[in-house]
């Protein structure tokens, strides 16, 4: 790939505005981790981007900003109130008829944090006693987490998968790799989860997950020694020769 | 509570994901008003734009764990997060402006186009630059970023090809990022 061309071509300011498809976020996300020159542009433009954004400044009002922090404290966030000197402030002078805003914002957050404290003291014995309950797992599962070799992969959701996570254990040595599901919506009777493996930008299948499997490790083998990336996509049942990238429901990179 | 005056963007991504309630006043405080200007181009109620800056300052809290500094800066990430959130919210509230359930001829014509824009949104910010541009470009972001429509959809709305669609949003973007200078 001409990476100067692919540079120029816009798909840089699509992919930082937030308007690529699924397939275009996926190739820029690989190509990034290879070439160095690629992500030193897409962090350029971030920079002028958020620049820009930041100098176009809209203040919310004093009545919203109070509004704000009363609904993220009633939610158990505990926030003090607002700090109005920003970096960006040269006109000083609406502190002034502020000032007596601020004085009843104290007193409402010292209120809200007061209680957050008395629920986070409960909170705190709680999650104590849970954590003296001791931790099983399988044997097996266990030496798999020992093993120091081992490469450990993050799967992150992708788009509305967001949600959507998996840990994969690769070994190298062996080609084998081992993935527990943390979070994955269970595929239909027609549809399994397929996972492969990026080789060189193109896609390489490993095999089929078996995502009936939960909490404990699922074993997939042959794992191409110089992956780079990995993604998961929804396939029919038996698997396809090709990915389904509009059924992409995670992806991890190493 | 002494607030720290600076953070970098590493400090704050770090203390923010250990929920630290100082990091999290920074944020609101720094960050707010370049959001609520966002919001802004989106929706022309202050009351509906109060509720979207409430929400993502919400998420930011709920999921500052799921941002990962590799993918990108942190405002890039804010950024997405409101412009998500204010069309969603749009939608969701079934606004009566110039959204999908206008005619979609009207997005065929420039000049009808800028009129409905001008009628119903606030010029400001990136807004304003986008009106800058030439009809086809102004057209072709108002409904990828401002209507978040698909390239399918924009296709079907401008009755142009999938590839030209692709075409004619990057080259408007090139010439958008030329006025960030």
């Amino acid at each position: 790939m001409d990476i100067e061309n692919y540079i120029l071509s816009g798909i840089i300011e699509q992919y930082v505005m937030g308007l690529c498809t699924v397939e275009e976020k996926i190739e820029l996300e690989i190509l990034r981790q290879q070439h160095n020159v690629l992500n030193d542009a897409i962090v350029s433009f971030e920079l002028s981007m958020e620049k820009k954004m930041m100098n176009d400044i809209l203040w919310p009002s004093e009545e919203t900003d109070e509004k704000i922090l009363r609904a993220i404290n009633s939610l158990g966030i505990p926030v003090l109130p607002i700090n109005k000197t920003t970096h960006k402030a040269a006109n000083m002078g609406w502190l002034k008829p502020v000032a007596a805003a601020a004085s009843i914002l104290l007193v409402i957050s010292a209120f809200f944090n007061y209680n957050l404290f008395n629920k986070n003291k409960v909170q705190q014995k709680q999650l104590a006693l849970a954590n003296e309950k001791p931790v099983s797992l399988p044997s097996a599962d266990y030496n798999i987490l020992k093993n120091p070799t081992i490469t450990p992969v993050a799967m992150y959701g992708v788009g509305y998968h967001a949600i959507c996570r998996c840990t994969m254990f690769w070994d190298k040595k062996t080609g084998k790799a081992y993935i527990m599901i943390h979070h994955l919506v269970r595929s239909s009777d027609k549809k399994d989860y397929q996972l492969w493996a990026m080789v060189n930008d193109k896609p390489v299948s490993v095999g089929m997950i078996n995502d009936a499997i939960r909490d404990r490790f699922i074993e997939v083998s042959n794992v191409p020694a110089n992956a780079t990336a990995f993604i998961v996509t929804l396939e029919n049942t038996g698997g396809s020769p090709s990915p389904t990238l509009q059924e992409t429901y995670l992806q991890g990179r190493l | 509570m002494k607030i720290q005056s600076t953070y970098t963007e590493a400090t704050l991504v770090a203390a923010l994901q250990k929920r630290d309630n100082e990091a999290y006043q920074y944020l609101y405080t720094n960050y707010r008003g370049a959001l609520f200007a966002i919001i802004n181009q989106f929706v022309n109620e202050t009351e509906t734009a109060n509720d979207i800056l409430q929400e993502v300052f919400i998420a930011v809290w709920k999921n500052i764990d799921k941002y990962d500094p590799a993918k990108g800066r942190l405002f890039t990430w804010l950024h997405t997060l409101t412009r998500n959130t204010s069309i969603n919210t749009i939608r969701t509230k079934n606004f009566k402006s110039f959204q999908k359930n206008e005619q979609l001829s009207d997005y065929v014509s420039g000049i009808e186009l800028k009129n409905t824009i001008q009628q119903n949104i606030n010029l400001i910010g990136l807004r304003k630059q986008v009106h800058q541009l030439r009809d086809e470009y102004k057209a072709i972001v108002e409904l990828f970023y401002y209507n978040g429509f698909t390239q399918d959809e924009v296709a079907k709305i401008l009755e142009i090809p999938v590839g030209t669609v692709k075409t004619r949003l990057r080259n408007a973007l090139i010439e958008l990022r030329k006025q960030f200078k």
